[in-house]
This record gives C-alpha cells, sequence and structure tokens, in this order.
C-alpha cells in the first residue's frame, strides 16, 4: 500500500482535515487559558503590593517614621526569590532604607500599581544579579508619597511569573503537536484498514469481471457497514448469476429445441439432392421444409412475444376494452374446431366485464390456454370457459378433464420449453404457458395451476378496473 | 399491377421480386429511403411494399410524405417490429396494412391483392353479390338462389367479407385479423373450421360450389373453382 493512495483516501484526508481543525481549536483553548493565567498572575502580584504598602502606611501612622524606616531595613534583608524590594527616601531624595538603589525616572508615587520596563539590575550591593541571564525585565512596582514629602517604593520582579508562562506555554506546544501528530496516526491507521477491506472487495470485483463468478466477498462479524455493504453485493452478485443461469438455460433450451427442426429440414433436403427426382417429389420436398420453416418461425415469434411482455414492451398500449366480449368471440371461434374434435366446450361468461389492459395480449394467452385444452384433452371430454368477477377482482379460467398436470411440475410448466413426457408427442414448442405466465405478469395478474377433478384448471386472477358500462 | 418494392436487404428484395414478377406483377425496387420516396412521387405505382426501417429516410416517414402529397396509392408496410405498438403506429402514420416479418410470402400476395381491389367495392354499399349468392347488409338478410340461408352474426361478418373481396385469395391471419380482430397465430386451425360451417350452409345444398380452398394459402370466394 503506498503512501500517495493512502493519502488519496477519504478516510486520510478526513483525519487531515480534523487534525487541522482540531489544532486550531486547542491553540485558541490555550492560548485563552494562557491569557488568563497571565492576568491572574498580574493581579496577584498587583494585590500583594498593594496590600504590602497599605500595611507600611497604617505601621507609620502608628508607629512613626523610625518604626517604618526599621521595617524597610527587615525586611530588604530577607533573602529569597520572589521577595518585595523596597525604597524608602528622603524629601530631597536620598535614600533612607531599602534595597533597590534608585528610584526609576518617571515613576510617579500616586499609590498605584504600574509594571516598569527596567534595563539595568536595580538591586542595590549586589555585585551579580541573582539571575544568570539578562538583567532587564518588567518590575511590576507601586509608589507612594508620605505626607512629610518622603516617598516609598516597593517593587516585584515579574520575572517569575514569566517563566511560568513560558513553561506552560511549552507545554501547551507540546500538547498541540502531540495530539495533531496523534490525529494524522489515527487517520492513517484508519485509512490503511479502510483502504484493505475496499481492496478486498475491489480484487474480488476484479475476480469476478475475469469470469470467476463464484467468488464473493468476505463478510467479517464485526457487523459494520462494510459487512453490510459485502453481503448486499454478495446478495446482488446471487441474483444476477441466477438470473444469468436462467438465460443460459433458455438458450441452452432455445438452441436444442431448434436444433431438432433444423437438421431435420437440413437431412431432407440433403436426401432430396442425392438421386434425381421428379417434379412432384421436389414439390413435397419443398413442402415439407417450407412447414419446418413455418415451425422455426412460429417458436420465434412466440419467443419474441413472451420477451415483449416481459419486457412490458407493450406499456403504453393499454386500453379498457369488454373482456366479456373478447372471451365470448374466442369461445365461439374455437366451439366448432372442439365440435369437431368431440369436446364439449361450455362457456360461462358474466356479461359486461371490463378490463383496463391489452386486448392482443388477452387473446393470445386465452387461445393459447384453449388450444392447449383441446390438445390434451382426449375426445368425449369437456372444456370450460369462464369468466367473472370474484372477490374484488376478474376471475378469468379455462378448464379441462384431460390428464392434467401434477402438483410437483405446475412450476416447472411456466418455464420456457419445458414440456412434460404427455405433451412431447404432440405438436408444440413449449412456449405457450411461458406466453401466459408473461401476460398474467403483464396485467399484474396471478396464474394459478390447479386440479380439476380430474383434469387442469387454470385460473388468471386480473385485478379489477371496476364496472364498466355494456358498451362493444 | 404495377408495384414498387422500397426494400434495403438486397436478399428480401430480390425473392420478392423474383415471386411477385412470377405472380405476374410488375416490380420496380428501391434499396433506400430517399431514392424510394422520389420512386413513388414521380412514378405511378398501383401499391407500394415499403419497408419500415431503410437507409437515409425510414419507411413512416416516406408515407406520411406521400400522403402530404395527397397521393391515397395504398401502402403495405413491412417491419421486423412485431409489436401491438409498432402496428398501431404503422397504421396511424398512414400505411393501409401492415405486415410483420417473417412472414408468408402468399400472405404478402393476398394481402396486395386485398389493398388494390378494395377500392372497388364502395363501404356504404349496402348489397353484395357473388353469382346468385345476395347479401343485403342492412337487413343481414341471405339469399341463395331465391332460397334463404340463415346466418350467425359472426358467419354473416365472415361471409360479408369474402363477398368484399370476391374472387382474391383471402389468407386465414387476414380473416383472424378482420373477422375476429385477432392478431396472433392459432397452432389450430380454428378458421378451416369457421369455413366449413360457413361452407355447409351456403354451398352444400347448391350445384356450383363458391367458397373455395386455394391449398397453402388461403380461401377464395368465386364463381370459378
Amino acid at each position: 500500500m503506498n503512501l500517495v493512495k493512502l493519502l488519496h483516501t477519504g478516510a486520510v484526508r478526513l483525519s487531515l482535515r480534523y487534525a487541522l481543525l482540531y489544532a486550531l481549536l486547542i491553540s485558541v483553548a490555550l492560548g485563552l487559558l494562557y491569557w488568563t493565567t497571565s492576568n491572574y498572575v498580574n493581579d496577584q502580584i498587583a494585590s500583594s503590593l498593594d496590600y504590602e504598602i497599605k500595611n507600611f502606611k497604617k505601621l507609620e501612622h502608628a508607629r512613626g517614621h523610625e518604626a517604618l524606616r526599621k521595617a524597610i531595613e527587615t525586611r530588604s534583608h530577607d533573602a529569597g526569590e520572589n521577595r518585595a524590594y523596597f525604597l524608602l527616601l528622603s524629601p530631597a531624595g536620598e535614600r533612607l532604607a531599602g534595597n533597590l538603589r534608585i528610584w526609576p525616572s518617571g515613576f510617579k508615587a500616586d499609590g498605584k500599581v504600574r509594571n516598569v520596563w527596567i534595563e539595568d539590575d536595580p538591586i542595590a550591593g549586589r555585585e551579580a544579579s541573582p539571575w544568570t541571564h539578562d538583567q532587564d525585565a518588567y518590575w511590576s512596582m507601586i509608589g507612594l508619597r508620605m505626607a512629610d514629602g518622603r516617598r516609598l517604593l516597593i517593587a516585584h520582579s515579574v520575572r517569575g511569573a514569566e517563566d511560568m508562562q513560558e513553561y506552560s506555554f511549552l507545554m501547551m506546544a507540546i500538547i498541540l503537536v502531540g495530539s495533531i501528530i496523534l490525529a494524522l496516526a489515527m487517520g492513517l491507521f484508519l485509512g490503511r484498514s479502510v483502504l484493505r477491506r475496499i481492496n478486498t472487495i475491489s480484487s474480488i470485483a476484479a475476480a469476478i469481471m475475469d469470469g470467476d463468478l463464484n467468488r464473493r466477498i468476505p463478510v467479517t462479524d464485526r457487523k459494520d457497514e462494510f459487512d453490510e455493504l459485502a453481503s448486499r453485493l454478495n446478495a446482488m452478485l446471487d441474483r444476477i448469476n441466477q438470473l444469468m443461469t436462467g438465460l443460459r438455460q433458455v438458450s441452452d433450451n432455445v438452441a436444442h429445441d431448434l436444433r431438432r427442426p433444423l437438421s431435420r429440414l437440413r437431412n431432407r433436403l440433403e436426401v432430396a439432392l442425392l438421386d434425381p427426382r421428379g417434379p412432384e417429389e421436389y414439390r413435397d420436398t419443398i413442402r415439407e421444409t417450407l412447414n419446418d420453416a413455418n415451425e422455426l418461425l412460429l417458436t420465434f415469434n412466440a419467443m419474441l412475444e413472451i420477451t415483449q411482455a416481459e419486457a412490458g414492451g407493450y406499456c403504453g398500449e393499454k386500453e379498457t376494452f369488454s373482456l366479456s366480449g373478447l372471451a365470448e368471440s374466442m369461445g365461439e371461434l374455437y366451439r366448432d374446431q372442439a365440435d369437431t374434435q368431440g369436446l364439449n366446450l361450455l362457456l360461462n361468461i358474466e356479461p359486461c366485464i371490463m378490463l383496463a389492459g391489452n386486448r392482443h395480449l388477452i387473446s393470445e394467452a386465452l387461445s393459447n390456454l384453449l388450444e392447449n385444452a383441446m390438445k390434451y384433452t382426449p375426445p368425449g371430454g369437456n372444456i370450460g370457459l369462464m369468466l367473472r368477477y370474484r372477490q374484488g377482482g376478474i376471475c378469468l379460467a379455462v378448464c379441462d378433464d384431460g390428464p392434467g398436470i401434477p402438483v410437483n411440475q405446475r412450476d416447472k410448466v411456466l418455464e420456457r420449453f419445458v414440456r412434460l413426457d404427455i405433451a412431447r408427442s404432440t405438436p408444440g414448442n413449449g412456449l405457450g404457458l411461458s406466453l401466459v405466465k408473461a401476460v398474467a405478469d403483464f396485467h399484474g395478474a396471478h396464474l394459478l395451476l390447479m386440479d380439476n377433478h380430474p383434469g387442469l384448471r387454470v385460473e388468471m386472477l386480473l385485478p379489477s378496473s371496476g364496472k364498466g358500462s355494456c358498451g362493444k | 399491377m404495377h408495384i414498387l418494392l422500397i426494400e434495403d436487404d438486397s436478399e428480401a428484395a430480390a425473392y420478392l421480386v423474383t415471386g411477385l414478377t412470377e405472380s405476374g406483377h410488375v416490380v420496380d425496387h428501391s434499396a433506400d429511403g430517399e431514392d424510394g420516396l422520389h420512386m413513388a412521387l414521380t412514378g405511378d405505382y398501383e401499391v407500394l411494399i415499403v419497408d419500415r426501417m431503410l437507409p437515409k429516410r425510414d419507411g413512416l416517414s416516406i408515407i406520411r410524405m406521400l400522403r402530404a402529397d395527397g397521393r391515397s396509392t395504398p401502402v403495405l408496410m413491412l417491419s421486423a417490429m412485431g409489436g401491438v405498438d409498432d402496428r398501431v403506429l404503422g397504421l396511424r402514420s398512414g400505411s393501409d396494412d401492415y405486415l410483420v416479418k417473417p412472414y408468408a410470402f402468399s400472405e404478402l400476395l393476398a394481402r396486395l391483392d386485398a389493398l388494390v381491389r378494395r377500392d372497388r367495392t364502395p363501404e356504404a354499399q349496402s348489397h353484395l353479390k357473388v353469382a346468385d349468392l345476395e347479401l343485403n347488409l342492412l337487413t343481414h338478410g341471405v339469399v341463395r338462389s331465391g332460397k334463404i340461408i340463415r346466418l350467425q352474426p359472426r358467419e354473416l361478418r365472415l361471409l360479408e367479407y369474402l363477398m368484399r373481396h370476391v374472387d382474391q385469395v383471402v389468407t386465414r391471419t387476414m380473416l383472424l385479423e378482420h373477422v375476429w380482430d385477432f392478431h396472433f397465430d392459432p397452432q389450430t386451425n380454428v378458421i378451416d373450421t369457421q369455413i366449413s360451417r360457413l361452407r355447409g350452409k351456403i354451398d352444400k345444398d347448391f350445384d356450383i360450389p363458391l367458397l373455395h380452398t386455394v391449398r397453402g394459402m388461403g380461401y377464395r370466394l368465386g364463381e370459378s373453382g
């Protein structure tokens, strides 16, 4: 898995975007924290300076000048970092007490805390600075002018606070960089795992495209979205496979079914050419060949009809017509034919049933059913054609008392080119019931093959479009 | 009769030309739509056979141009598209008959004949007569040699169609289409049964048969056998 490909995965791009956003958020949050803490520290220093100078003021008020000077001297000798520094000046500007050297120029003794930038070390009597690095720093200072003109200065270095701020700033930077690295690493990890699973799917798809149609995508027991996708794809592949098998079966059947009349036709022509014959014999050969060709064409036409009905090729051609009228004239057309075969065709047709459908397809399906019944019912038998409203729909039924179809083969006969043993000796192409089925499907009808005790009863349950007027 | 055949499949065209010529017709052939339309507009033909799908200009458009030019020459359309929609579209565009490939040559001949001759018997005619057989279209009375023959409604329509196409061969498919309005190929000989029943009524008791079977093609109503 190369890096370029990895960088192009959605997961990595997403995590990069999130890392950036994350970094921005952390920066803002840390900046806010930095700002509030430094404010807090400054406030602390300022209030302690304020407190200190007020204490000195009270002390002087209660115990006098000398006491104040002594107290400042004492405090000035206290060692230690972060201590306060003091300076007490006489009205003339001479240093009376304290450990600061000079009064910063321009600093007002007005009792307000200010941050002042001091370039030299302001502390008196000190050889080296207590801090090894530069002396320049901000100092927090407060100055107070007494009633007699003396001035008191208390200063506090903010160096310690600044150090703390620097330290926390460093920590924040470390946290920021660390979290960005973590986010990126997670993105890469996520991208890799996503990519791995997609690669599996993609390689299997490639294998299927190469012809290994039985390969399936492995489904883990994680039950995540990839597993769902994999099972959906597998189901899709199964369905496609099933359809393809069906199609293959049909083409096998077509090839098989057409080979018979074609080879018969070819052999007849071959034999006719072997020896010179009289014109009448040639005519006979040609006539028989023509019959075979017709049979082939009928098969092709039936297949085309089925395909068209299945594909809904007649969609634009739905009209409301009198199904009763159609059934009547169909019955009338076949009744004489049934008579000559010694069959009794009974019509039981409710008048005025209208259907929104395709008259051509329905008539073809009905003629197929009637012809089937007439083909398989022995002389002396009965055939019924029934049409009536039933349970809110329309029931169109053809029944006979012939041999019927065994229960376990009733689904099978609806498939294309399926001919039961009993039918093999009769003419036909095994497409009749497939067409009926396709027509039923086209009209949203249920097709039921039932036992007529004895015989077969085929019912087509059509959705009703409401009772219409008794028109044509 | 003088026929114009517009068909781009050269093999199909060759056997159609041969067959039609041998049947006594004069055939001009064009292999593309533009050329065919030009010939149809300039020549004088009794009937046109037009393939639906043609190079340069399709069959439907040829018929539309022809009709727009005011020509009512009957047109028989040939098509490989056999859906009901296709048939309806073909007839709606102005063709007079529609034959789906593959078809039997005899079917084509019979239909051409019917197309050319149909103009001779106007629809409004109230009385049809073939030899001594008479049909009154208003009263639905059928009389042969003064003897009244009783026919059922469907038999009447069958007889009327045959009488309107007197001395022409009509095929089983034509009868199924025009008398019953069914467009399918019956696997059994239902039409023959219907014809023999009609024959039993109009021919049985008379010396000269009028309803003849034409082997391999269909039926013909007429005096001569």
